[in-house]
């Protein structure tokens, strides 16, 4: 565990290192920032309108104006961003050979796989707190639901975790970072999407089972603030799997 | 201290090992010697357990490398020949994570040491990316020696260093090896280092091994051959060929290759000195190298 840990520190402390961690903690901050502004400016005009209707004025949250979609979108950027983070975990030690140090180190390779993993983790919390300027923002101008915003939080970190599990494994597929790109971002974008694909489907198993693949359903159901035990088995599991597949992976590479 | 049993690695119907077998013993420091695709690096991969054999055993102090990898890796330092740096580390920070990944108890002070050891104390605080092939070459030994392995495996450390350089790393080695009773394997193509540091010498040629043993006995080589240089050679092949022992005389203008059946050096110098004897060289390793390695390649 201290290997997969010390193995975590040094990806994440590599990625503050270079200009890649700030690139892309930047555009997260400055693209999510341009939507919360917008999506606080739609409820601000909503709420303007319905001052006369207080009945309507009553109805209007801003869980579900503000803090919802806010997060959907952060969901978003993070597709495009968390692939080019973890691109490099494994596929950049491999081209350097620095993986050497790593597989000759008295760790065994599901702590390897871990600790890349973890390090991406690293950053991704870093993500995450970037975005708690906005949400005191909110706290400081209304009342938002500290239930819903915390279901978002913790929604938001398992999605991270997920796309981080998958685009550690798909470094460790290739020496090259931009198929190891390719690839996180494929596999992220079939699972944000997939129960859009199935919307036009009659009702049945496979209907189902494509739709619980769906990233985006189980988000949605834990941005509305409930917080079911499906959606934290199907995030994990997902996490389990491609660390596990990860170690495997990792495993192979001393065979080759 | 390394058991290598039978070792054998095919890449699909490549065979880059064959076969090989040979002990180091605890605190012997040998050469292994090899052209370029030899398998010297496959063999040190394996014993170091970054890479797995496709057939055949390798044990470091009793540990089969294969089964009980963690415990080989704790008690062993391997350089390859890339050093595995993170360049855009600082070097202290570089060999802090090496020492903690390989749970050294006291990472500060290990790291202190390895660094003084190889001679970086004073560039510590530099990005590895910045520093010269020489320094990055020493970092990875830093990084192979932080936890005071008992056993060392540097694949050819030497490489593509200028001569000044290879000089420090050859002294470096040498002070590594010597009392502290720690087993060093290194491969390289320079048979001069091996032969300032090393005791014994093994020999691999297209993945099978040729020869092993003590350098004195592969030194003095199979054939005996002394190699002289005279300044009037004529007459001396006929004085050459009645000296006890030798068996047969080549010359090629002022250069003679005395043949003998035993070492027929003494022998040979009294009878060239007359004749003006300008150089005198018995066979050496690189003869035996040469020849073992170059068969079946010409």
């Amino acid at each position: 565990m201290i290997g997969a840990l010390t193995i975590a520190r040094r990806e994440t402390s590599a990625l503050f290192n270079t200009p890649v961690g700030w690139i892309a903690l930047t555009a997260f901050t400055f693209i999510g920032g341009f939507f919360f502004t917008a999506m606080l400016i739609g409820y601000y005009s909503a709420y303007s309108q319905s001052v006369l209707n207080p009945q309507q004025a009553d109805q209007l949250s801003v869980n579900e104006w503000v803090v919802q979609p806010f997060f959907s979108n952060l969901g978003v950027i993070a597709l495009f961003i968390i692939p080019a983070v973890t691109m490099r975990l494994i596929a950049e030690d491999r081209r350097q050979r620095s993986i050497e140090i790593l597989l000759t180190s008295p760790v065994s390779s599901l702590e390897i796989a871990l600790g890349k993993f973890l390090g991406g983790m690293g950053f991704a919390l870093v993500m995450t707190a970037s975005t708690l300027p906005f949400m005191w923002f909110l706290y400081a101008l209304g009342d938002p639901d500290t239930g819903v915003v915390a279901s978002n939080y913790l929604g938001f970190i398992l999605m991270l975790g997920t796309l981080i599990a998958m685009g550690t494994f798909a470094s460790a597929l290739t020496e090259n970072q931009i198929v190891a790109f390719m690839m996180a971002f494929a596999g992220g974008l079939f699972l944000w999407i997939s129960n859009w694909v199935v919307q036009g489907m009659d009702d049945g198993p496979l209907k189902t089972s494509i739709d619980y693949l769906s990233m985006l359903k189980h988000a949605d159901s834990m941005g509305k603030g409930l917080l079911h035990t499906q959606d934290i088995v199907y995030f994990l599991s997902f996490i389990g799997f491609f660390l596990f597949a990860t170690s495997q992976r990792v495993e192979a590479l001393r065979w080759r | 201290m390394i058991e290598v049993q039978g070792l054998t690695k095919s890449y699909g119907d490549t065979v880059a090992l064959n076969d090989v077998s040979f002990t180091v013993a605890k605190g012997e420091v040998v050469g292994f010697l090899g052209q370029n695709g030899a398998g010297k690096s496959t063999t040190m991969r394996i014993i170091a357990g970054s890479l797995g054999a496709s057939s055949g055993t390798a044990k470091v102090g009793g540990f089969d490398v294969a089964e009980q990898p963690r415990k080989v890796q704790a008690m062993l330092g391997y350089a390859p020949e890339t050093p595995p740096l993170y360049t855009n580390m600082t070097v202290g920070d570089y060999v802090r994570f090496a020492a903690t990944l390989k749970g050294v108890a006291d990472v500060d002070a290990a790291t202190k040491k390895a660094l003084s050891r190889v001679g970086l104390d004073g560039v510590s605080h530099r990005i590895i990316d910045n520093l010269s092939k020489g320094y990055r070459q020493r970092v990875g030994l830093a990084q192979a020696l932080v936890h005071d392995p008992a056993v060392l495996v540097l694949d050819e450390p030497t490489s593509g260093l200028d001569p000044a350089q290879r000089i420090e790393i050859k002294n470096l080695i040498q002070e590594l090896s010597a009392g502290d009773d720690r087993t060093v394997m290194l491969s390289t193509h320079v048979l001069s280092e091996i032969e300032a540091i090393c005791s014994r010498v093994i020999i691999i040629h297209k993945g099978k091994l040729v020869a092993q043993g003590d350098l004195a006995t592969l030194g003095g080589g199979a054939e005996r051959k002394v190699h002289l240089e005279l300044a009037r050679p004529d007459g001396a092949i006929e004085v050459l060929k009645r000296v006890p022992g030798v068996t047969g005389v080549e010359h090629d203008g002022l250069r003679l290759v005395v043949t003998g059946e035993r070492d027929v050096r003494e022998a040979v110098a009294a009878a060239a000195i007359p004749f003006g004897l300008l150089s005198m060289q018995g066979q050496k390793l690189e003869d035996t190298y040469i020849q073992l390695t170059t068969r079946g390649t010409a």
